[in-house]
Parts: structure tokens; C-alpha cells; sequence
């Protein structure tokens, strides 16, 4: 049966709402009117999640009965418990009780976001017993709703769930996904849907839009499709500067750069295999290389140069180069260490790289930074602005993304996969280890270097801080919560990465704790990324699957003592 | 002149002499065996050959190169491949990419060619795929067809050891080294594995030397044998010779032993 279970998944539930809600989690308050809604959401999500580890606990499909049981029992306990606590609080704080010196986010507002009373009628200590009791049994039931969700869900086999997925109804819904957001995203920007503070929530549908392109381009395999829908979304992305604010755009185009620096990183760590802990030096070289030689004020440019700073466009030239030599010169120090010596020794890279920086006062401007650092310029047209600078970012992620598409399914790209998987054998099929680990290095940190060009002068002042040992960690995460070899998982790694800390930005406590459990949950339940590469998306298809399991009897019957190939392998 | 040729040959790792002057060659379009106890040393030899390891002394030669202390892929593209005695395949990567990759070395497109894709390259490209094509058409539709494309993880154990060999195939070598090739087969697998090993000397012509413990695919398969046994070349001869000869008995069975062939 599922009552203990259901018990013991609904206490669990409740410590992580109770948590999260004491961290300040304060979900109907940040989303206005959709928080109920929100929050119901979440609720069904957090019983589905229960539900199906109790499911695989108990290694069996339950009957609707016994997941409605359990789903009711798990939100009935989390809801009443919040109530409760809540209740409690409200209590305390009525009683002029200072409950926020131990928990600094239970103020008279929070406890009014769960009774929807004013901060008055908290400390007042008007009763909220019907408002309490109305929000548990709210809650109960979006609980129900993911238990039916989980029964729909759990019951159904692996092959029919499968067949749901591909069924023409969720292809095309996948594939519709891009334009509704973009429809959206554009009403809301010209005001069509009449609201006003936009700002946000236009991220949000641009954020969506982006990721929705990214899934449904996998999503298409037929050629002819995917040149049609790939022509539509790139019209799309081109026009996408065009509907967005400033800040939109400022947002967006950060997405774009750490992108180019993702994918970058991509080729060192995803293809090559080569854990580079210090791969933000690289961005930086880019960056001060642009900033020393085209600020006015830089040492460089008043010593030597006369005052004429180079242009944007021999930045990015300038920048390429030096960034592939970096990575050249750091990469031959390296060749002969692995693994975990390999990430110590490039973690030390990158930090010798931030403390120059920060310690050379003289040329780079110490702590002080660059300032200054010119837009670019094209034919005399400023591209200064945040849309300039996004089409600048876009354009520059279409062509690294091109290069690292055709370098992947090349004889170079293969050289580097196969050295990841084994590196005595790569060597063995004469793949040259030291060339190869160099060229992945020398383009990666050309990648980052180029993007740094355009990171500093988004920035217009940068300062060693914007290069330091956190962004290297980010960069590394979000290629590994996108997905390691993809770069379509790299792009919506960025949007994890570049855009989720603005749209929470309103719950900023929340934020960190978020990060740090999305990194754990994403390592546990699915270590491949949120868009692996396809080919370790499933092992192989179902077709396959049963194209074997058709051969199999079909060498059982030639009496093919082949052994099976879906099963055991190596005895070795 | 041998196409192959190690001369006294010797590694030891700390006190173990795990190679002991060791000399034999190999002839071109010859199939050579070499057997002994576990320990003997054989995969050290192969490991010596390929370049793993270095030799504390003696020299190799390949068509009268002297090949010794080479890096790796050096000796690949000298025209020495091998396969390894517990598979290690590239699992993530196709079946049609692990066998091109055994064509890196005999192909050249640069950084700027690939991403240009230059009519060189392409070429180039096309070639070898055509000849991975063929080394993974050597086993029928085992790994040809359908399956090409899919990760090399999702084969059997026994398609596995076959696309370790196509693999290695494709680099176009003068001399294969198979690290026993039928290990963990089943008796038909076997079989089959011996009269693939006779197909890749009379149908495409390579030259094999193979680590091998399964005696009926040595008889099947060598025109000679080497028993080693403690990193040194106890006996040398035919099939016949060495499995009757005193010393092989003793190293395999015991100074009490009975006959090899009789078991």
C-alpha cells in the first residue's frame, strides 16, 4: 500500500517547502497574481516527484487508488503542515514575538502571502484560520493533480510513453512551441496584452522562445523541415532585438557571449575531455587584449600608440590570435597531466592570470580595471547599444557554433572524442595526442577570447573581478548542466546561467540555494545534460529496439549463437 | 628480409623481467601465435611493439625500420595496428566514426580545410569513408548497414571484438597485432573468429601476429608458433612442434604432466 510511504514522502515534502519557504521562497509574492497558481504548480510537481520515487522504491506501478492515496496524503501533509507553521508564525508575530531575528524571512508579509492579509491585519493578529484552511486544501488538491498527472505517467510503459513522445500531436506541439512564445513575447512587448511593467516577463518569454527553438530544432530530423523551420526561427532571432527594451536586449546578448564562451569551452571539455578549470583566463585575455589596446586611457594606447586605439574589428582579430596562442602556451605545460591534475594545474592558470591583472597596475589598471573601452564601429554607425551588441553576439554565435559543428564531424573532431573516451588507444589509431590536445586548446581559447572582445565592450569598463575564479565555475556549469558535447545545450546552458539570475533576480536569497540544487538534482537525475548530444540521448531507438529483438529471434532460428545484443556485454 | 623483426628485446618493470631477450620475426603475409601462461609477457610484448612502453634494450624493425622507443602514433602510421586484449572501443562514438577514426592517420585536412570543407578535404572525406566502409563490410552485416550509425555500446560483446578489428583495419597496416582475439567467444563465435583471422591474410592480405589461449584457434590459425614463458621464447616452430616440444608442456601443465595435444 502507499500510506507509509505517503507519509513519510509527505513529511520529506513539507521540510523542503518549509525550507525553501524560510529561505524565502516567496513565490506568490514575486509572481503577483499567478503565485497561488505558482505555487499550486509546484506542489504537483513536488507530489509527481514523490510519487514516482516511491514507484521506484517499491520497484511497481501503482493502482490509481493507491496514487491518489499516496498524492492526497503526501500534499494533505505538506499543505496542513504549512498551514500550520504558518499559523504559527502569525500567532508569534501577533504576540510581538521577533520571529525574523532567527529566521530573517519570516516577516508579517511572508505570512501574508499564504493567508493574504495585509501586513496590519498580521500583526494585528486578526484570525486566518479559513484563509489557512482554504490555501491547505488548495494545495491538497493540485496534489491530487499530480497524482493523476504521476498515475498517467508511471502506469504507462516505457515503450508507450515513448510512442506519446514522438507522437505527431507532441511533434508539432514542440515544433509550435518557438512561435507561440514569440507571438506572445511580442504582444506583450508592444502592449497588446495591456500590461505595463513588461520588463521581466518579456525575459522570460524571450528566455522561453529561445529554448523552445533549441528544442524543437532537435526535435526535427526530416531535412526538408528543418531547413524551412530553421529558415523561420533565424528570421525570428533577427527580428528578436527588435521587440525587446533595453534591458531584454543587455540580458539577451549576455546570453549570446557566454554562449561563444560555452561553446569554447565546449571543444576543451566536451570533445577533448580535458577538465579546464582556469578556461576564463581565456575570456579575459580577450577582453584586456581589446580594453589595453583601444581605451584611450590605457597605458598601451597613450605610450605607444599615440592615443589611436585599435578598432572593435581588429580586437576581434588581435584578440583571436592572442587567445590561440594562450591557449597554445598553456596547453604545452599541460599535455603529459590527466584528469584531476590536469583540472588543479589549469585552476592555477586561472588564477595567475586573475592576479596579473589585478597586480600589474601599470598596464592593466590593477583593481581599477579598463575604462572606457570603445564601442564598435561600423562605417561610422555607433553599434554601442545593447541591440547593436546583440546582433554583434548573435552573429558571432552563429559563426563559432558553424565552425564547431564542421570541426565535431571532422577528422579533428573526431580525434578529440576518441582521445576523451581512451587516450593509449586514440594514440594507438595515430591520432598525434600532443597536436591534437593543443588545436582543441589554441581554438577553444580563441573562441573565449573573441567573445571576451565583445564582453568588454558591453561592458565599456572591466575590471579583473569580472574574470575571476566564480565565472570560471560558472562557465564549467553551464556547459555541464546544458549538456557536455552539445551546443545546443551549451546556448540553453547560458540561458540557465546568464538569464535565471535576472528573472529571479527579484528573489535574489532564493537564488543560490536554487543554483546549487538544480546543480545537484541535474547531477543526479540526468548527468548527461539537459540536451546531451543526441547520440547518448538514448542509447538507440525504439525502432532499433525492436528491429533487434526481431533479429535476435531471428538468429536464434539460423541457430546464430550471436549473443544477445541488448544484453549482457563482456566477460572480460 | 622479415617484414617484422624484434631483436633481442627486453623490459623489466622494478625486478621482474617481463621481457627476456626476446627475438622473432614475423614474414609478410604470415600468421604468427604466440602462447604461454598468464604472465609470460605477451601483451608487454605487444605493449613494446606498439610503443606503450619503451624497451630497456634491444631494437624492433618494420620493413627495415628501425621503429624502437616511437611514440604511438608514429608506429600506427609506421603500419603497425592492434587490438586490445579486453576491448576498448571508443562506446560513445559511432561504429562508422570508430572506424574512421583508425583513418586519421592516413588523412591530412587541417584545421581551416575542415571548416571551409575545401574539395580536398571533401574528397578526402569520401575516400575514407569508402574504406571504413569496406573494413566494417569484412564482417557482413554485423556492423555494416543499419547499425554504422549507432554508438559503438550498444554491440555485443562478440561485434565489439569484430569492430576492434575493423578498426584497426583501417589504419591500413603492413603488420596486425590481435591480442587474443576469441577471448570470451562462445565455440561457433570461435570459430568464426579463426576463419575471419584466415580470411584478413588471404582475402586482404595483412600480415598477423596474435596473442591467442585458445589452442584449436592457434592449430587453425598459425603458420608458426612462439611459446613464451617468463618473458623469454621457450620454443618456435609449427603448431605441431611446439605443443609437442617438453618445454611448452612444463610451462603449461608441470614438470608431472602428460602430453598438450592429448588433453
Amino acid at each position: 500500500m502507499s500510506i507509509k510511504p505517503g507519509i513519510r514522502y509527505g513529511i520529506i515534502s513539507f521540510g523542503i517547502l518549509f525550507y525553501l519557504s524560510i529561505l524565502g521562497l516567496p513565490l506568490p509574492r514575486t509572481l503577483g497574481g499567478f503565485g497561488t497558481l505558482a505555487l499550486g504548480l509546484f506542489w504537483a510537481v513536488l507530489v509527481l516527484i514523490s510519487l514516482v520515487t516511491m514507484r521506484e522504491t517499491d520497484q511497481r506501478r501503482y493502482t490509481t487508488i493507491e496514487a491518489v492515496t499516496g498524492g492526497l496524503l503526501i500534499s494533505a501533509i505538506a499543505g496542513f503542515g504549512m498551514a500550520l507553521v504558518v499559523g504559527l508564525f502569525g500567532r508569534l508575530i501577533a504576540d510581538g514575538v521577533q520571529v525574523n531575528t532567527v529566521f530573517a524571512q519570516v516577516l508579517p508579509e511572508w505570512v501574508g502571502t499564504f493567508t493574504g492579509q495585509t501586513k496590519q491585519e498580521v500583526q494585528a493578529g486578526v484570525s486566518a484560520t479559513t484563509a489557512l484552511l482554504r490555501f491547505a486544501l488548495l494545495m491538497t488538491s493540485a496534489g491530487f493533480l499530480g497524482a493523476i498527472v504521476s498515475r498517467g505517467l508511471t502506469h504507462s510503459s516505457r515503450e508507450r510513453w515513448h510512442d506519446w513522445i514522438n507522437s505527431p500531436f507532441m511533434y508539432w506541439l514542440v515544433i509550435a512551441m518557438p512561435f507561440v512564445f514569440y507571438v506572445w513575447y511580442f504582444a506583450l512587448a508592444r502592449g497588446i496584452l495591456g500590461a505595463t511593467n513588461t520588463s521581466i516577463s518579456g525575459l522570460v518569454l524571450a528566455c522561453l522562445f529561445v529554448t523552445a527553438v533549441l528544442v524543437a530544432l532537435r526535435r526535427v530530423r526530416d531535412k526538408r523541415r528543418r531547413l524551412v523551420f530553421g529558415i523561420a526561427f533565424v528570421v525570428m532571432l533577427i527580428l528578436l532585438p527588435q521587440i525587446g527594451d533595453q534591458f531584454q536586449n543587455t540580458v539577451l546578448n549576455k546570453i549570446a557571449i557566454f554562449s561563444v564562451v560555452g561553446i569554447g569551452l565546449n571543444i576543451v571539455l566536451g570533445y577533448a575531455g580535458m577538465l579546464h578549470l582556469g578556461y576564463i583566463a581565456f575570456f579575459a585575455v580577450g577582453a584586456y587584449a581589446y580594453g589595453l589596446l583601444a581605451s584611450p586611457d590605457s597605458y598601451f594606447v597613450i605610450n605607444f600608440m599615440g592615443g589611436d586605439g585599435i578598432t572593435f574589428w581588429q580586437g576581434l582579430l588581435v584578440a583571436a590570435i592572442v587567445g590561440a596562442l594562450m591557449g597554445i602556451i598553456f596547453g604545452v605545460p599541460i599535455l603529459r597531466t590527466r584528469g584531476d591534475y590536469l583540472a588543479i594545474v589549469t585552476l592555477g592558470f586561472g588564477q595567475i592570470t586573475f592576479l596579473l591583472l589585478l597586480n600589474l597596475r601599470e598596464f592593466t589598471g590593477g583593481p581599477g580595471g579598463v575604462l572606457d573601452i570603445p564601442p564598435p564601429t561600423l562605417f561610422g554607425v555607433d553599434l554601442g547599444s545593447a541591440e547593436s551588441i546583440l546582433y554583434l553576439a548573435m552573429i558571432m554565435l552563429a559563426v563559432v557554433a558553424f565552425m564547431t559543428l564542421r570541426l565535431n564531424d571532422s577528422r579533428i573532431g573526431r580525434s578529440w572524442r576518441a582521445m576523451k573516451e581512451d587516450e593509449d588507444v586514440a594514440a594507438t589509431m595515430g591520432i598525434n595526442l600532443s597536436t591534437t590536445k593543443l588545436v582543441a586548446f589554441a581554438i577553444g581559447a580563441a573562441f573565449a577570447a573573441v567573445a571576451g572582445v565583445l564582453y568588454a565592450t558591453r561592458q565599456v569598463n572591466i575590471f579583473p573581478d569580472n574574470f575571476a575564479l566564480k565565472q570560471s565555475i560558472d562557465i564549467l556549469s553551464l556547459v555541464i548542466i546544458g549538456g557536455l558535447g552539445s551546443i545546443e545545450g551549451v546556448v540553453l546552458g547560458a540561458v540557465a546561467f546568464a538569464g535565471l539570475p535576472e528573472i529571479l533576480r527579484e528573489a535574489e536569497n532564493y537564488r543560490i540555494v536554487a543554483f546549487g540544487a538544480l546543480l545537484v538534482a541535474m547531477m543526479i537525475l540526468r548527468p548527461q545534460g539537459l540536451l546531451p548530444p543526441l547520440e547518448h540521448e538514448e542509447d538507440i531507438d525504439v525502432s532499433d529496439r525492436r528491429q533487434d529483438a526481431w533479429l535476435q529471434i531471428f538468429d536464434a532460428e539460423e541457430d546464430d549463437q550471436d549473443s544477445a545484443e541488448t544484453g549482457a556485454t563482456g566477460t572480460d | 628480409m622479415p617484414l617484422f623483426e624484434c631483436i633481442e628485446l627486453s623490459k623489466a618493470f622494478g625486478g621482474l623481467q617481463a621481457v627476456d631477450n626476446l627475438t622473432f620475426h614475423v614474414d609478410q603475409h604470415e600468421i604468427v601465435s604466440i602462447i604461454g601462461p598468464n604472465g609470460a609477457g605477451k601483451t608487454t610484448v605487444f605493449n613494446l611493439i606498439s610503443g606503450f612502453y619503451r624497451p630497456d634494450y634491444g631494437q624492433i624493425t618494420l620493413d627495415g625500420d628501425d621503429i624502437t622507443g616511437l611514440p604511438s602514433h608514429l608506429i600506427t602510421q609506421k603500419g603497425i595496428a592492434r587490438t586490445f586484449q579486453n576491448v576498448r572501443l571508443f562506446f560513445n562514438m559511432s561504429i562508422m566514426e570508430n572506424v574512421l577514426v583508425g583513418q586519421h592517420s592516413r588523412t591530412k585536412g587541417g584545421v581551416f580545410s575542415v571548416i571551409l570543407r575545401t574539395p580536398g578535404y571533401k574528397r578526402e572525406q569520401e575516400k575514407a569513408r569508402a574504406t571504413a566502409l569496406k573494413q566494417l563490410s569484412f564482417f557482413g552485416t554485423r556492423l555494416a548497414g543499419y547499425r554504422q550509425n549507432q554508438p559503438a555500446n550498444v554491440l555485443s560483446y562478440a561485434n565489439r571484438r569484430r569492430l576492434e578489428i575493423a578498426r584497426a583495419m583501417a589504419t591500413e597496416p603492413k603488420l596486425l597485432l590481435l591480442d587474443e582475439p576469441a577471448a570470451g567467444m562462445n565455440p561457433k563465435e570461435t570459430l568464426e573468429m579463426a576463419d575471419n583471422i584466415r580470411r584478413l591474410r588471404d582475402e586482404r592480405g595483412f600480415t598477423i601476429l596474435a596473442i591467442e589461449h585458445d589452442m584449436k584457434v592457434v592449430g587453425g590459425i598459425s603458420d608458426r608458433v612462439i611459446a613464451m614463458d617468463y618473458g623469454k621464447k621457450i620454443a618456435e616452430g609449427s603448431y605441431k612442434e611446439v605443443t609437442d616440444d617438453p618445454k611448452v608442456i612444463e610451462a603449461y601443465l608441470g614438470t608431472q604432466g602428460g602430453s598438450f595435444t592429448s588433453k
